[in-house]
């Protein structure tokens, strides 16, 4: 009763690979970062920038799926396993990769009892209501650092992130100083807004341009919106992030309201590529680079005609 | 003569909503004149003209198509709380239009009303058949339409679960939102308002006889197939384009004829026309306060969700008017079911291979890479993770089936189950409320939310239930009231578009991953004492089948016994409901697997449905943990997706 049968390879014809799941077993060679420091397990996306911007990149990641298609950058190599969805995270599989710290923050803490019971848990808020995310995001590096004994990691990181914030500021100066209404495409009749609790929203303040957007948000996004509620800023540069879905694109070409906005009659309507909407610092600086360079060229517009 | 009072009066309500709007966007002078330019407007006149002018008349187009919709349907059905909404034509189109979007997003670019159109004449054609078998029966249709209808939502939302925030426009749609932006979509729907008129025109008379009955319709000389074919596939294409243009906007065409008849319509032809003007002045009353809770500074709310909170109580005041619901012989599903001589043997081998199934289940698993058997030290670390898992969901199984056996006698009804009752859909709401409510929920806050939703839910039933001394299936109607009610607020949340609506839908599609140790251990024990309880009842159990007079003329106290039997239903399915969310079907499928095994005695009947509950749920759980490995898959999903085949193939069978 206590041995698995003998005849455990018969009735597991599967067992191909027959991982050896013994403790030791599992500190093998897929598993480690080469990093030499703690063994990080991150359910959170925001918290998994935060590690790999400062150099220490987790053994493993929730949704590497979604997150390689929604974040595009930072790249997170093959080697590192994916735990499932971060709601609902595989935790067999996270006690297999045997993680000395997990990564996560208050949007999971139903998850936490669980989680401890594997290996200590390090929660950082990252979005908080009425508070702008970005210098969370910020003092989360330091906090991470500090947390794996790599303070100096943490220093370098946070001096790298505010250079690049400080470059792109610069970058933008050649703006023109209009404010910006920084928006995702529902569908024709819907958007929605980000706001200064949002992190493209900090981000924007934090690099010198004006949000439009001044109405509280909750959480990362506000609800949807209706389209026309977009009239209400005619000063503003539309800012598109993400790609605006098929039937959305073909609707709002034909959508008189849609053409009538200040900023599409002006033609001042940027899109971006997709950029995580909960991400952590990585994903601000990303946008920071995106929003900056797109402001400071031509626009390209949307839809095409 | 009420409506010549009422209807004007809603019409200026409407009228005085709407124009509460305009005037907050534009003072009288600054209106546009026709013919509208846009290249000579102002913006806000451009919004006026093109934003809020088509959004009041799409709402008064887009009810009357949906009022015309129900009351074909109605019509055709003999059946009045039929409509697009109960027959899970509107679910049919949602689901379509959620594949598309995922699996074929190219499609979408011709338009969704295709799509729509596909999906819903799929779900009409399933309900139709099944509704054919059984002679049409009023109250076996609608269950047979919101069995669909809610699988079809289950699946819909287990892919938008799956997609995350990529499906935005998906929860917009879902909720069934008027706003708009040009007179494309009332142009669209007004099209198919003047086609489904002329057809309703055209079948007015036909409809007319055929209302005295199929035989003698037929008797008169008139193909009874024909028109029911061309007045129902008149009425799907009017639900479809609605569905495609504005999304989930239900129960307006359950409403609007109701009304129409309450109002003193008698005639088909009273109804037809009376129906539209009804439909179309719900819509606009919907809206209009939608508009005015918008422009008071509030979230905007889809009209859509706004008509969905009507359905549930219109359900509940219609029932008692719902007379002749079943022809007779036309609901007894099972025939002759063999019986066991020795069920004992039977019930032994079941759990034996329950037990062994669990312990096998405890062994094994995948890891990246392939799989793998447990040794000793790793099953010490896994035991904590797995086991816990594995009792509740074994226990949750054989809680919902002991539920689900108990309410097919309860009911002598063979597609009672508690995912019919309501308790789901009242401990869903009640999560929801605490997700909402609290700043941080922690796990006993939600669980706590949860219990007392179901507990309200079957408070509400048994109410209802024991006021009309319990016809049973008007319990099971009531229950499904219940459940559309939850998922109109439910779908209301989703459409805020808020975080915390991400929490509440992985809880619905159900996951054991969560549960503790103790909450296991208290499911288990729970299990067990409905297991007892059971048992204890069986005499009730085997005599409630029987006619009322029969059971009465036996020495049982009716109304006592059932509120009991109720209660222990509406107990375990709330139980196992709050720790591993409302899975599906496994209180409707393990009792007639026990039945049909030959376990005929009610007391063999609930310990093998218990016993196959338990297994099933099992199958489901490995199932959900390892297809997408490692991405677990909601629980509810799998149970679904084992139990709607079954659902299909019971419904389909012919009767004896």
């Amino acid at each position: 009763m206590n041995r698995p049968a003998p005849s455990r390879r018969g009735f597991l014809g599967l067992a191909a690979g027959g991982l050896l799941l013994g403790g030791r077993a599992l500190a093998g060679p897929s598993f480690t970062t080469g990093a030499g420091g703690p063994r990080l397990a991150a359910i959170d996306w925001a918290m998994l920038e935060t590690a790999v911007a400062i150099g220490h990149m987790p053994v493993a990641a929730c949704e590497l799926i979604r997150f390689r298609a929604d974040a595009v950058t930072p790249g997170i190599p093959g080697d590192v396993v994916d735990l499932g969805l971060r709601g609902s995270p595989n935790f067999e599989l996270l006690q297999l990769v045997r993680p000395d710290l997990i990564l996560t923050s208050p949007y999971y803490t139903a998850l936490e009892p669980r989680m401890r019971a594997i290996a200590p848990v390090m929660s950082l808020p990252f979005y908080v209501p009425g508070e702008p995310p970005l210098p969370n995001a910020l003092s989360a590096l330091t906090g991470l650092a500090e947390a794996v004994g790599d303070r100096a990691a943490g220093i370098a990181a946070r001096d790298r992130a505010g250079a690049a914030l400080d470059a792109a500021a610069a970058r933008l100066r050649a703006h023109d100083g209009r404010p910006v209404c920084i928006i995702n495409i529902g569908d024709a009749r819907h958007f929605r807004a980000f706001g200064e609790d949002s992190l493209f929203g900090s981000v924007a303040t934090r690099i010198g341009l004006r949000n439009a957007w001044r109405q509280p948000t909750q959480f990362a996004f506000l609800a949807p919106v209706p389209m026309e509620t977009l009239a209400d800023f005619p000063d503003a540069t539309l800012v598109i992030v993400s790609d605006v879905p098929v039937a959305a694109r073909a609707a709002l070409s034909r959508s008189v309201l849609w053409r009538a906005l200040p900023a599409v009659a002006a033609g001042r309507v940027h899109v971006l590529p997709d950029v995580s909407a909960y991400g952590g610092v990585l994903a601000g600086l990303r946008f920071a680079e995106l929003i900056s360079a797109a402001l400071t060229t031509p626009a390209n517009g949307l839809p095409p005609r | 003569m009420t409506a010549r009072v009422l209807l004007p009066a809603a019409a200026l309500l409407a009228a005085a909503l709407w124009l509460a709007a305009a005037l907050r966007l534009l003072p009288p002078g600054g209106w546009p004149a026709l013919p509208f330019r846009p290249e000579e407007m102002g913006l806000s006149q451009i919004m006026f003209a093109f934003g809020l002018m088509p959004r009041g008349v799409v709402a008064l187009v887009a009810g009357a198509v949906l009022g015309l919709a129900g009351a074909l349907i109605q019509a055709v059905l003999r059946n009045p709380v039929a409509d697009p909404t109960t027959l899970g034509i509107s679910s049919g189109a949602q689901l379509a239009l959620v594949m598309a979007t995922i699996l074929a997003p190219d499609l979408l670019a011709g338009g969704r009303r295709p799509v729509a159109f596909a999906g819903a004449g799929a779900a009409a054609a399933l309900v139709m058949a099944v509704g054919a078998r059984r002679g049409f029966a009023p109250v076996t249709v609608v269950i047979a339409g919101m069995l669909v209808g809610m699988t079809a939502s289950a699946v819909a939302t287990a892919f938008t679960l799956a997609q995350g925030e990529y499906l935005l426009s998906l929860v917009i749609w879902n909720g069934g939102s008027l706003v708009q932006q040009d007179w494309s979509g009332v142009r669209a729907l007004a099209l198919v308002l003047a086609g489904g008129a002329v057809g309703a025109a055209l079948l007015a008379r036909p409809l007319r006889v055929l209302s005295l009955g199929a035989a003698g319709a037929a008797g008169l000389g008139l193909n009874v197939a024909l028109v029911r074919l061309a007045a129902m596939a008149l009425a799907v294409a009017m639900a479809a384009a609605v569905s495609a243009e504005l999304g989930l906007i239900g129960f307006v065409g359950l409403a609007a004829p109701a009304l129409a008849r309450t109002l003193g319509a008698r005639r088909m032809e009273d109804v037809l026309w009376l129906a539209p003007l009804i439909g179309a002045l719900i819509l606009s009353l919907c809206d209009g306060l939608v508009l005015a809770v918008a422009g008071a500074g509030g979230e905007m709310f889809p009209a859509g969700a706004l008509t969905g909170l009507i359905g549930g109580p219109l359900l509940i005041w219609l029932l008692p008017r719902l007379r002749g619901s079943t022809p007779p012989g036309t609901e007894a599903a099972e025939g002759r079911a063999p019986r066991l001589a020795r069920p004992g043997r039977a019930l032994a081998v079941m759990a034996v291979v329950v037990a062994l199934a669990a312990l096998v289940l405890v062994w094994i698993g995948r890891v990246p890479g392939g799989w793998a058997v447990l040794d000793g030290q790793s099953l010490r670390d896994f035991l904590p993770m797995r086991l816990p898992r594995l009792v509740a969901a074994a226990a949750a199984g054989a809680l919902l089936a002991i539920a689900g056996a108990v309410l097919q006698r309860l009911t002598a009804n063979p597609l009672a189950s508690p995912e019919v009752l309501g308790v789901s859909g009242g401990a869903a709401l009640g999560y929801a409320a605490a997700v909402f409510a609290l700043a941080a929920p922690g796990t006993a806050a939600t669980l706590a939310g949860a219990a007392v939703g179901g507990a309200g839910a079957l408070a509400l039933v048994a109410l209802f239930a024991a006021r009309r001394d319990m016809p049973p299936e008007r319990v099971l109607l009531a229950g499904i009231a219940v459940s559309s009610l939850a998922a109109a607020v439910l779908s209301a949340l989703m459409a805020s578009g808020d975080a915390r609506a991400w929490a509440v839908l992985a809880w619905l599609s159900g996951s054991s991953a969560r549960v503790t140790p103790q909450g296991a251990a208290s499911l288990a024990v729970l299990a067990l004492g409905a297991w007892g309880s059971a048992l204890a009842a069986r005499r009730w159990l085997a005599l409630l089948p029987l006619e009322a007079g029969v059971s009465q003329g036996l020495g049982l106290r009716l109304a006592p016994a059932r509120l009991a039997l109720i209660l222990l239903a509406g107990l375990g399915t709330g139980a196992a409901t709050v720790l591993v969310g409302p899975l599906s079907f496994v209180g409707l499928m393990a009792p007639h697997m026990a039945r049909r095994m030959g376990l005929a005695r009610p007391g063999d009947h609930v310990t093998g449905a218990a016993l196959a509950g338990a297994g099933l749920m099992l199958a489901a759980d490995f199932g959900a943990r390892m297809a997408g490995f490692p991405y677990e898959l909601p629980l509810g999903l799998f149970a679904t997706l084992l139990g709607a085949p079954w659902l299909l193939f019971l419904l389909m069978r012919t009767t004896r």
